[in-house]
């Protein structure tokens, strides 16, 4: 059976046809001796036909020469038959055929814009036309890769199967990870004649990638992709104000792949709506990170777009979803205070309120470890604590963080003297709040008064290594601040203020589905593999029309049709 | 009868086309008395009672048949002419020749049957009748008469198949070189005519043998209207010679201008000769071409 191999591979030996030309023309010349034999009609009456004007004698030379006429289409309906069987064509040339691995990158920088569809359809289109091209006696396996490697189609000749596999290849997400995929083909073609690799790619490749190239297969390389002009974002983060949960900061960072300077809208979104919009501009090749303070987003999840049309839609997007805020653990010293008890009531489930007694101040001072914030209400332990986070109202005493120089009465807030800019003062209107009594205080160095009374400190901020304490001169309970929403608000911006260094609302990383490596569309035209350029890929011209040997198959049919239309008619022998 | 339809050779006439002759014969009666002739009768003149025509007078006629008060009144010399029954006598000649087994149906079936059909029609007018088959040996029955003597008419006519090779014309003159009785009568000819001599040649024959010929020619469909075309070898059935042509639509175009030649030149010389003639195909029905006969006038009545 092997012996007969070429009947079904499309490459016939020449012998082989020469003797197919041979028995076949005998054949025909004898049948067609054979046919020369007329046939025999009895008729009644002789006579009737004899001299008729029309009835040629089969002896005139005209005659003769329809019969050779006859004879050569004859032959010649044998020959086209042949040459359709034969089929002469590049097989004929180049029996052996190669043997063709078609690598489709389906990264995700190759659903870039900057081909007629995206990438991979142009890829798409360069490897059916190497399918369209390739020799008969060529055989082809369709594959692509992005992370992994995956075959699209068997081994074969057939360009409609070939032809399916690549349809198949979809894009995706992930990075192109192009020695794995050599390595796949590289077992694929094993054993097998004239290996050849024909990579079809944006050429995207980290230099590692690059770094080597297969042995013992030829490589070509077919580069997509036209420009470079994207602009993505890298990364997308969020998290929570302790202050307050419906507000969200959030980090975000681009990149400009683009050889101009770009403008691009950046809007966020959270729920669905836009939250936040503004134009960033952005160098050649510019990384830029951004944080958006204050967005209000009530949902739990947030999301960042570029609204500048560039190559590269996938990376356009990114979303994070925003951790809620964790729980802290806050203890009260001292007596009973329902207001302080109803503004850390109104924190919510984000805050675990533990309660002393004023007579166990310094029992709470070595607790201090254990809590995200220790307020000593109208009492001061006798120690000055030299790290943790601590609310003082009203101190006194030798434990005092600040040193006391007596007290003074119904002190007027300065509005000069509040800085509304320091966190702890955010959303907070103490302009007319009315204070009984304060202690007068002394700010020690780097301490930061944030309100005061004309000379007289009424809020002070202290911020050392491993410690930070507020300390508020006056008992809220003598001072009408507890009925204003300052009071809460005081409270929670304390809580966000100590605790911006410890645990916290950590940001969350946007999860990006892809690397941010194939956001950088730039086209690779000349593909180095192991120090050497890859050859370019040469891809023939597809047949614009049929095979020889379908076009000689037609022609025979053809010839056939009308000879026997021919013969019926009369028209030949 | 109905050993003739038990019989199994025999095939060609069976009981149903007995059948088929006994309501043949009532239709020819019903058309000839529609025509006020149902016997045969011959005119002469004078040997009648029944005056049926005038024909002028030639010189040699008897004067006693002289219409004299015709001449008196108009000045015209006229012989009267009388109706006589006459006991006649009729042979059915029909050509059993190779040529006549040609064609689809073959011609010989429909001359068989039809010459059947003329003598039952003759036996039942009490005609005499004699029926001839000319083949390679010449067949037939002596004159007869009797509607009964019909199964010997169909028992030799189911043995006769085409064999003679030679012309019609030779073979009429074989056929008269035998007759035993030489009398005047009727010789009904079922023949396809193709006689090298021409197709007058036969009739004149009979004429010449004082028996006034009834011509009947048969030609099969597939020679009117032939489908052949290219190069053929044409083998003359009767004279077995072979002619190779190359045959063109115009080549069967002439054929048949000729064949259409040859009928009309049978007509037309038995139109001058006052012969009827009737041209049939051997696919027409048999009932059909007899009443069509019968109708037309000048066969046994």
């Amino acid at each position: 059976m092997a012996g007969l191999g070429w009947l079904f591979s499309g490459a016939v030996p020449a012998a082989a046809t020469a003797a197919l030309a041979v028995i076949a023309s005998g054949i025909i010349v004898a049948l067609y001796f054979v046919r020369l034999r007329r046939r025999e009609v009895p008729v009644a009456f002789a006579a009737l036909w004899l001299g008729l004007a029309g009835a040629a004698s089969a002896l005139r030379r005209s005659r003769r020469l329809r019969h050779w006429l006859s004879l050569l289409l004859a032959l010649s309906i044998v020959a086209a038959l042949l040459v359709g069987a034969v089929d002469p064509g590049p097989a004929a040339v180049d029996p052996t055929g190669r043997s063709w691995v078609i690598l489709i990158d389906r990264s995700a920088s190759m659903s870039a814009s900057d081909e007629v569809g995206t990438r991979l359809e142009a890829a798409r289109a360069r490897a059916r036309a190497l399918v369209r091209g390739m020799n008969p006696a060529d055989r082809a396996l369709v594959a692509s890769f992005a992370a992994e490697p995956t075959a699209e189609s068997g081994f074969g000749a057939d360009p409609a199967a070939l032809e399916r596999g690549i349809a198949a290849v979809a894009p995706t997400d992930e990075a192109g990870e192009l020695p794995r995929a050599l390595a796949f083909a590289a077992a694929v073609l094993r054993g097998r004649p004239r290996p050849t690799v024909a990579l079809i790619s944006d050429g995207g490749f980290t230099e590692d990638a690059r770094r080597a190239a297969p042995a013992g297969i030829e490589l070509r390389y077919a580069p997509v992709g036209r420009r470079g002009e994207n602009v993505a974002i890298l990364s997308l983060g969020a998290r929570r104000v302790p202050s307050d949960p419906g507000a969200v900061e959030a980090g975000v960072v681009v990149q400009s792949f683009r050889s101009a300077p770009a403008v691009v809208p950046l809007e966020i979104l959270s729920g669905g709506h836009l939250i936040d919009r503004l134009r960033v501009t952005l160098a050649p090749g510019e990384r830029r990170s951004i944080t958006l303070a204050d967005l209000f987003a009530p949902g739990a999840r947030i999301e960042a777009r570029l609204a500048a049309a560039d190559d590269l839609e996938t990376d356009d997007r990114a979303a994070a979803t925003v951790p809620p805020l964790p729980r802290r653990r806050v203890l009260r010293v001292g007596d009973a205070d329902l207001y302080l008890d109803g503004a850390l009531l109104s924190l919510g489930r984000t805050v675990v309120v533990d309660r002393l007694p004023g007579a166990e101040a310094e029992a709470a001072l070595a607790r201090a470890g254990d809590y995200d914030l220790v307020i000593f209400d109208g009492v001061t332990p006798d120690e000055q604590p030299s790290s943790g986070r601590f609310l003082y109202f009203d101190p006194r005493g030798p434990g005092s963080p600040l040193a006391t120089r007596g007290r003074i009465r119904d002190p007027v807030l300065d509005p000069a003297s509040l800085r509304a800019d320091h966190p702890l003062l955010r959303h907070l209107d103490l302009a007319d709040v009315n204070i009984a009594e304060a202690v007068r205080l002394t700010p020690g160095p780097g301490d930061r008064v944030l309100a005061g009374a004309f000379g007289a400190p009424l809020v002070i901020a202290r911020e050392r290594p491993g410690l930070r304490a507020v300390v508020v001169a006056f008992d809220p309970r003598g001072s009408d601040l507890p009925m204003r929403p300052a009071f809460p608000l005081l409270i929670a911006n304390t809580l966000a203020w100590t605790g911006v260094d410890r645990a916290g609302a950590p940001p969350s990383e946007a999860a990006l589905p892809r690397d941010p490596r194939e956001s950088d569309t730039r086209p690779i035209a000349r593909l180095e593999l192991g120090g050497r350029e890859v050859p370019a890929l040469q891809v023939a011209r597809p047949r614009r029309w049929p095979r020889a040997g379908l076009l000689a198959s037609g022609l025979a049919a053809l010839l056939l049709i009308g000879e026997w239309i021919s013969y019926h008619r009369r028209w030949t022998t | 009868m109905t050993a003739l339809a038990e019989s199994p050779a025999r095939r060609r006439f069976d009981e149903r086309f007995l059948r088929r002759l006994e309501t043949l014969e009532l239709a020819v009666r019903r058309a000839a008395r529609g025509q006020g002739r149902g016997i045969r009768r011959t005119r002469r003149a004078g040997a009648g009672l029944e005056l049926a025509d005038h024909r002028d007078y030639v010189p040699g006629d008897d004067l006693r048949y002289l219409d004299w008060n015709l001449y008196g009144r108009l000045d015209r010399r006229a012989l009267r002419l009388f109706e006589e029954d006459e006991d006649m006598a009729v042979d059915v000649l029909v050509d059993a020749s190779l040529s006549m087994g040609m064609g689809q149906p073959a011609k010989l079936e429909l001359a068989l049957q039809l010459g059947a059909a003329l003598a039952y029609v003759a036996l039942a007018n009490l005609d005499r009748v004699a029926v001839t088959a000319l083949g390679a040996e010449p067949r037939g029955l002596p004159r007869q008469r009797g509607k009964a003597r019909i199964l010997g008419v169909l028992g030799l006519f189911e043995e006769v198949a085409a064999t003679g090779r030679s012309p019609l014309s030779a073979s009429l003159r074989g056929f008269l070189s035998r007759r035993t009785r030489r009398g005047r009568g009727v010789a009904v000819v079922i023949s396809d005519f193709y006689d090298p001599a021409g197709p007058r040649a036969a009739l004149d024959l009979l004429r010449a043998h004082r028996l006034d010929p009834i011509a009947v020619q048969l030609t099969a469909p597939d020679e009117l209207a032939p489908v052949l075309r290219g190069d053929l070898r044409l083998r003359d059935v009767e004279t077995g010679e072979a002619h190779d042509l190359t045959l063109s639509a115009a080549a069967v175009a002439a054929y048949q201008r000729r064949l259409s030649g040859l009928r009309r030149e049978l007509e037309g010389h038995c139109r001058e000769r006052g012969i009827p003639c009737f041209s049939v195909t051997s696919d027409q029905p048999l009932d059909a071409v007899v009443l069509r006969m019968f109708r037309a006038g000048g066969l046994l009545g």
